[in-house]
């Protein structure tokens, strides 16, 4: 296995600041067979998310953003090239380092919520809870993401921005080290979509958790550290955002 | 509770009308494995207990008379225990009611009951120090209506003796009280048993210090054969009739077939039931596993492990596993107390032994537990298809093909849209529609079987009285007499045709194969018997030679041609081989047949008779040949409608039990399924609902798949319910019966009926949660 240097990178911005790699990609490549056509959802894509950056990966339906996210977060692999998580190569990894990895390291948000039905908020969370080595305070987590006085109510008696929140709280409280969010604000009002992302951005800022969203809003990128820029499974252009604007200005 | 047992729990709960479905099975199964298990061991052991309690015999002796002496000297032989005399007669017994006949067995105790083949006294006391105390077996008592105290006028020898009854008991020896092995059911108002001091029956018969049975009992691991080659030879002076071990003793022998039988039922019946509720939890959870896609990637994404959602799933069936096993097992433990002890008081078992077999209930629910386990792991195994990420992406639609049908654009075309519908649908969800079919066509086949029952034993009743047997009257002596008598019955009664007959018990071998059977000797050209052979042709009775009856046939392993061993005990007659001129088909009795003046001239005396059969159209027969004390039944066509009600009385208890068992599998798999392929097609019936479908109309869809299902599952149901009745002919086959079972065309229907009566109740119960589906929430939410 190749060692990837994963601390000694300097910004691209020739800041002095020494950021840490978390996560990096390696010439990724997937592609799929159907029918008799293969198509290719991620060609060469090679990046790195620093430790407690806020990332969008921004691009059109069907540039590979949601493959891409897959694959970093261990629920997917790669037809070619690798990803690592700190010093290690993930895509190495065999059927239970991978479950390990989704339980201790990664935390998801999904645009349709995807929380348990049968069971209420606090449920939800202690669900992914129980599962984890150092899970967080669940009742702390269920008050940061505003959920303190529904914690009892099950997803039918929730708004659809509340349900998001239990999706939040429920990838916060394992306590992971990157949160990935797929279109997190994609099946909300403009309204709960900037309460979402705001919660999103103070897990970043105050629980110091890297956060990577996927979304096709071009505005979202406007809150973030650095943009990834995607189309047709490539990566054409990486930004960096020198003042990210805070959830609330946002406008679409 | 961990989170995802709360999930299970929950999913349980939602999902609770299936699982108690389910769990009906379950438990019913498991009810059925324990109680009758539980029954058949406590039947066992309680028996066990009484035959050492009472020191049941090993071994009897039937002697023509044999002195009290040389019975004292047989215990002398090495391998004999005890040894113990007595006086057995069957004489008749004159009741109020001219025409009633009534058979009571006399057999001498001595005064201190000590020895073997001990008696219970249930009421009263034992025979005291008065040479008229008596004492009667209880089923007789009870049926009769005799009570301690009670005086009972008996004729032995022509002598009346009016007797006291001392005390009511019951015996190892009458547990089924029958009268003789031609005798099918027990029938203790016209057969009993009378204990009398061994000094009063040596007065009576004459056999003054002599006996007519040895009973013996020996230590255990001995050489039977040799012993009773032993006691031959001792008692062959004394005229030996024949000597019949225990496990040939009729009571013993009837007992064990039915504990038998228990047994069978027992282990057989369960599995069908937890093969059914293992395949329905194998739907129910695929079907989940397939709605719950989304669910299970969120799991994986969240981070847990495929096993531990495959676990998940899994552990639907195996709540369902161990709460039914535990519901069915303690549920049995409280059956089979009721069980046992109606078991020990239709027997007459004067023990109360009931015990409690723990191991049962855990081997109950092991093997539910087993069983519904693997249910789940087959039904939940699409988990470990399923991986997070694709399970993100919507699944693709179905492949959509052409079914058959409609390449028959004849027919096609005229079908209406609905029924389009359900065609296409039935065809697309075969593994669904053939468990749905499998159900109708078992519910079916087995209420076939359970109603053709009652009728197959009406025409085995019947084909054996008038079409194998013919005559109105067949009429048995105590001894046999000379054939002079048959001029004597044309003067007593009006007789249209009258012929004699032989029926006397030998013991048949063939090689290492023997069996004591009534063997049968009749007039060359007999009008009264028909004779077929397995291929439906007429046999004659031949000259010489003799016919067996085909389960005879099978017992022996005989064959035509075959010369079979004729063992006699009869003074200076020596063991004698007669061919097999055929084998013949018989339903009713275990038998062979003779020529009766060549079996007279092999085996007994020339123009010997031990009975008669006789047509006449006189109504009181048994009137007229009350003086007539030589004879010891007479058995008419009425006895023949009485025999099939009390048969009939005791089976239908069983039957409407089976009929029970039938209904409640057909109704569960009608309704399991239809529920889930309501579940399944909640997105179907949704876009139904908002093109204009009423609930009535989507309603009537899911009914007319039931329907085609249904008519089928009944037409392929016809041929599997004929072939289980005939198969299980082998089943209820005994050494007594051989039934050949084909349900006739009512009961076809009946069974008909009652099936779709049971899907209709199914169909009515899946209809009330039908209405209550949200059709339209189907449409909106992706929450898991």
């Amino acid at each position: 296995m190749i060692k990837p240097e994963y601390c000694s990178d300097i910004a691209k911005t020739g800041g002095a600041m020494i950021k840490n790699v978390i996560l990096r990609t390696e010439n990724l490549s997937k592609s799929y067979q159907m029918g008799e056509i293969e198509v290719k959802a991620l060609i060469d894509t090679s990046f790195e998310i620093y430790e407690g950056e806020f990332v969008v990966i921004l691009g059109p339906s069907g540039s590979g953003k949601s493959t891409l996210l897959n694959i970093i977060g261990g629920m997917d692999t790669p037809t070619d090239g690798r990803v690592f998580m700190r010093e290690n190569e993930i895509t190495a990894f065999n059927e239970k380092q991978l479950t390990d990895y989704r339980r201790k390291k990664i935390g998801f948000v999904f645009q349709f919520y995807n929380i348990m039905a049968s069971l209420t908020a606090e449920e939800n969370v202690e669900l992914a809870t129980e599962i984890s080595e150092d899970p967080l305070d669940i009742g702390q987590v269920m008050i940061d993401v505003g959920l303190g006085e529904r914690r009892d109510h099950f997803p039918s008696q929730l708004s659809g921005g509340e349900q998001q929140r239990v999706s939040i709280a429920r990838a916060v409280a394992k306590n992971p080290e990157i949160l990935l969010c797929d279109e997190p604000t994609g099946a909300l009002d403009f309204t709960t979509g900037v309460t979402i992302l705001s919660l999103l951005k103070k897990v970043n800022r105050e629980m110091g958790k890297t956060v990577v969203v996927i979304t096709h809003n071009i505005s979202i990128g406007e809150m973030a550290d650095r943009v990834i820029k995607m189309h047709s499974g490539e990566i054409f252009e990486i930004l960096e955002n020198k003042n990210p604007i805070e959830p609330e200005r946002i406008q679409w | 509770m961990k989170k995802i047992n709360t999930m299970l729990f929950r999913m349980i709960t939602t999902s609770k009308s299936q699982y108690i479905a389910v769990l009906v099975i379950i438990i019913t199964g498991l009810m059925v494995f324990t109680a009758m298990n539980i029954a058949s061991i406590n039947l066992t052991t309680t028996l066990e207990t009484y035959y050492t309690q009472s020191r049941f015999a090993d071994l009897y002796a039937k002697t023509v008379k044999v002195p009290q002496q040389e019975v004292l000297n047989l215990s002398k032989i090495a391998e004999i225990n005890t040894v113990e005399g007595r006086i057995v007669f069957d004489v008749p017994y004159t009741t109020d009611n001219k025409d009633e006949r009534v058979n009571i067995r006399i057999v001498t105790v001595p005064l201190e009951d000590t020895g073997i083949n001990n008696l219970t006294v249930v009421k009263g006391t034992y025979i005291g120090q008065s040479a008229r105390d008596i004492l009667v077996l209880q089923q007789f008592a009870e049926a009769r209506g005799i009570k301690v105290g009670d005086e009972m006028d008996i004729q032995i020898n022509g002598v009346g003796y009016l007797l006291n009854v001392a005390g009511i008991v019951a015996s190892p020896e009458y547990i089924y009280a029958i009268e003789n092995g031609q005798s099918l059911i027990p029938d203790p108002k016209a057969f009993g048993v009378v204990y009398i001091p061994e000094t009063l029956g040596q007065q009576a018969f004459g056999y003054q210090n002599s006996y007519n049975e040895i009973m013996i009992t020996y230590n255990k691991g001995i050489n039977e054969e040799k012993l009773i080659d032993t006691l031959k030879e001792e008692l062959a002076p004394f005229g030996l009739q024949r000597t019949i071990k225990k496990e040939n003793q009729l009571s013993n022998n009837l007992i064990s077939d039915k504990v038998a039988s228990l047994k069978r039922t027992s282990n057989s019946l369960p599995i069908v039931f937890l093969i059914v509720a293992a395949i329905m939890l194998a739907m129910m959870i695929g079907r989940m596993v397939k709605r719950d896609r989304i669910k299970i990637g969120v799991l994986q994404a969240m981070g847990y492990s495929k096993g531990q959602v495959l676990l998940h799933y899994a552990g639907y069936a195996l709540s369902a596993g161990l709460i039914g096993g535990f519901m069915g097992a303690t549920l049995g433990m409280l059956l089979a107390g009721i069980m046992t002890s109606y078991y020990l008081v239709f027997f007459n078992i004067p023990l109360f032994k009931i015990d409690f077999y723990y191991v049962y209930v855990f081997t109950a629910m092991l093997i539910s537990a087993g069983f519904c386990a693997l249910a789940g792991l087959v039904g939940a195994r699409g988990v470990l298809k399923i991986s997070p990420a694709e399970s993100m992406q919507s699944e693709a639609p179905r492949k959509g093909k052409r079914i058959l049908l409609e390449r028959l654009p004849f027919f096609w075309k005229k079908l209406s849209f609905s029924w389009k519908l359900v065609i296409k649908n039935i065809f697309r969800n075969k593994k669904r529609a053939v468990f749905v079919l499998f159900g109708v066509i078992f519910t079916y086949a087995m209420l076939l079987f359970t109603m053709a029952m009652p009728a197959v034993i009406n025409e085995l009743m019947v084909k054996s009285f008038t079409e194998f047997q013919t005559m109105d009257y067949n009429i048995s002596f105590r001894v046999p007499v000379n054939d002079r008598v048959l001029r004597d019955f044309r003067t007593l009664v009006n007789v249209d045709h009258i012929e004699g007959k032989i029926e006397y018990p030998f013991e048949l071998q063939n090689g290492s194969k023997t069996k004591a059977v009534p063997v049968v000797g009749l007039n060359k050209d007999t009008s009264y018997y028909n004779f077929k052979d397995g291929n439906g042709n007429k046999v004659a009775i031949p000259d010489e030679g003799m016919l067996l009856t085909q389960n005879l046939a099978n017992i022996l392993n005989a064959h035509k041609g075959d010369a079979l061993k004729i063992k006699t005990y009869l003074p200076g007659r020596s063991d004698v081989y007669v061919t097999v001129v055929s084998v013949v088909k018989q339903s009713l009795g275990i038998n062979a047949y003779m020529n009766i003046d060549y079996m007279d001239q092999l085996l007994l005396e020339k123009n010997a008779i031990t009975g008669v059969y006789l047509d006449s159209k006189d109504q009181d027969i048994g009137a007229r040949l009350a003086k007539v004390t030589n004879i010891s039944t007479i058995q008419s066509p009425g006895d023949m409608k009485k025999l099939f009600d009390q048969y009939i009385g005791l089976t239908l208890y069983s039957l409407v039990i089976m009929i029970f068992f039938a209904g409640l599998m057909g109704f569960v798999i009608v309704y399991n399924a239809t529920m889930i392929s309501v579940s399944e097609r909640e997105m179907e019936f949704s876009s139904l609902r908002v093109l204009g479908f009423s609930k009535g109309e989507i309603y009537s869809i899911v009914l007319k798949e039931n329907n085609v299902i249904t008519v089928t599952g009944i037409l392929l149901g016809i041929p599997l319910g004929i072939w289980m009745t005939q198969s299980s002919s082998a089943f209820f086959t005994t050494e007594l019966y051989s039934l050949t079972i084909t349900p006739t065309l009512t009961i076809g229907i009946a069974a008909a009926a009652a099936t779709i009566a049971f899907v209709v109740l199914a169909q009515a119960a899946t209809f009330i949660k039908i209405s209550r589906l949200d059709f339209l929430q189907a449409l909106k939410n992706r929450v898991s």
